[in-house]
């Protein structure tokens, strides 16, 4: 009965489920872009197909970004509400960005992944994506019913961890192999912009757990 | 027909200071607009007058011996008293500034009844007593229920929306039927209105107060004394109601400035007291002190100068 009473309100959450789908799809063609790199050492392939449409999902997950924002200043919820839903979204816009820079970097500066990273590389990407879906299922609680967003806190915490293990791990490999020293810098960039992702999603994680905790009394 | 004016004068000045008690909130919680918040509760206010107005008007008019002079002098009074303290944004008891009014009046004619002033003295006490309580007990089973359904963000936050606009508009109709008493009560006990159109000359003007001139109280309560998140400002509005309708059915006029600022007090101790403005605080006790004060001199100085 609320829903056809605040039809408005309503759209919000249909706005977001939809910034969700599109946020799914950037990851997935985004691990898929990384994969073939990973398994071509040619880095070409797919490569410029899925990047591609990596950065079309991303700009749609702009679009509908803005539709929220838009839907936003038209006052439809209270302003504490307001505020938070923009945060999010704003905050929730950096992960399909640092996914663009990561592909970006391999297709500009023609990086090629070298064999003995490739395994932790992979289990980065992984560990990272897992932390998105376990974020997405958050925001996707905090839409639609508020059980599992406390829980999801702790085990987005530990792939968080987990990633910065990795992280550490990928760095030390890199500077303790033989590469030349400009091609070590660029790897390690590339480790830490793959590592922001769940650093990120670590916080927005914290971020949707106190909005959750905001509405209770 | 010139001197019903005296009537609407406090009329216009009791809606435009409790305004904020009926409206402040959805406004200040910036929930809805100022324009929409005023009509909403001008029409409560009015519905409230006529539905139920009626045990207030007798209460009142049977309590006064005024002749019509009197009882334009103290409407006017009272309602310079009212104005002077929305112009300093403090939310002040229109009975309060009647009560001093009519004091005034009877200081003039030496004839004060002071047995009876130890009734209404208790009511001024009781009601923002009452508030406090009513918000803590409403707080406590509505945070219960509330925190039980558990819902998403967007159904929550529509729920609250719903419920600020029902407890406003309620406090709006408690309002009306309660206060109407104070704006038109002398004028029936002096044969100059009969009951009917009392309450519609009443309600009127308590809501042309809300529409031209409820803004400036506004923000002393909805964030000035404490800072309302939306869950408290609709327990405080919901508690604020239920505190003035109860008084109706006894048939006594209160002051909805009290019970709202009782009820505002009431969630400020539960959350804790540091949460309450002191400054702000003070403020509104020296207004509801200074109130009578000024209608009882405004009387006096206009009751030596007509009569």
């Amino acid at each position: 009965m609320l829903k056809t009473i605040f039809r408005k309100q309503h759209q919000v959450e249909v706005l977001i489920m939809k910034y969700l789908e599109a946020f799914k799809m950037t990851q997935e063609n985004f691990s898929l872009a990384l994969e073939t790199c990973l398994t071509d050492d040619k880095a070409c392939g797919d490569f410029t197909f899925l990047s591609g449409e990596t950065h079309r999902f991303e700009s749609h997950a702009d679009d509908v970004r803005e539709e929220i924002k838009t839907l936003m200043y038209d006052k439809i919820l209270l302003p504490e509400s307001r505020g938070d839903i923009m945060r999010l979204v704003d905050s929730m816009d950096h992960i399909p960005g640092y996914m663009e820079i990561v592909l970006n970097m391999i297709k500009t500066q023609m990086l090629v992944i070298p064999e003995f990273l490739i395994g932790d590389i992979r289990e980065l990407m992984k560990a990272s994506l897992e932390a998105c879906e376990l974020m997405s299922f958050q925001v996707q609680d905090l839409f639609r019913r508020r059980g599992r967003i406390k829980e999801l806190v702790s085990v987005i915490d530990l792939k968080e961890s987990q990633c910065d293990k990795i992280e550490r791990r990928l760095i030390s490999a890199i500077f303790e192999s033989e590469l030349d020293g400009f091609q070590k810098l660029q790897l390690k960039e590339l480790v830490i912009y793959l590592g922001e992702i769940s650093d990120h999603v670590d916080k927005l994680s914290k971020q949707i757990y106190i909005m959750s905790l905001k509405r209770r009394v | 027909m010139l001197s019903l004016l005296g009537g609407v004068f406090l009329g216009w000045a009791l809606g435009s200071n409790d305004a904020s008690n009926v409206i402040g909130p959805a406004v200040s919680t910036k929930m809805l607009r100022f324009r929409t918040a005023a009509a909403i509760g001008a029409l409560f206010v009015l519905a409230g007058a006529l539905l139920q107005g009626r045990s207030g008007v007798h209460t009142l008019s049977g309590l006064t011996g005024m002749d019509l002079q009197e009882a334009v002098i103290s409407s006017v009074a009272a309602a310079a008293a009212v104005t002077i303290m929305t112009i300093f944004r403090l939310p002040v008891s229109s009975s309060q500034a009647v009560v001093g009014a009519i004091l005034g009046i009877g200081i003039f004619n030496r004839q004060v009844n002071f047995s009876g002033l130890g009734k209404v003295v208790a009511c001024w006490v009781g009601t923002p007593i009452g508030g406090a309580l009513a918000a803590i007990l409403v707080y406590r089973i509505v945070a219960l229920v509330y925190n039980n359904l558990n819902l998403p963000m967007v159904q929550s936050d529509a729920l609250l929306r719903l419920g600020i606009l029902a407890a406003g508009a309620y406090g709006a109709f408690a309002l009306g039927a309660n206060n109407v008493a104070n704006v038109t009560a002398v004028f029936v006990g002096a044969d100059y209105l009969d009951m009917t159109l009392a309450l519609l000359i009443g309600g009127l003007s308590i809501g042309l107060g809300i529409v031209t001139f409820g803004r400036p109280v506004m923000n002393t309560v909805g964030s000035r004394l404490v800072r309302l998140d939306p869950f408290s400002a609709f327990v405080v509005l919901l508690a604020e109601a239920i505190t003035v309708h109860f008084y109706t059915f006894l048939g006594v006029p209160v002051s909805t400035s009290q019970a709202i600022v009782g009820a505002v007090l009431g969630i400020g101790l539960l959350k804790g007291t540091r949460t309450v403005s002191r400054k702000t605080l003070a403020g509104i006790l020296f207004g509801w002190f200074l109130t009578p004060v000024v209608a009882a001199c405004v009387a006096l100085a206009a009751v030596a100068m007509v009569l």
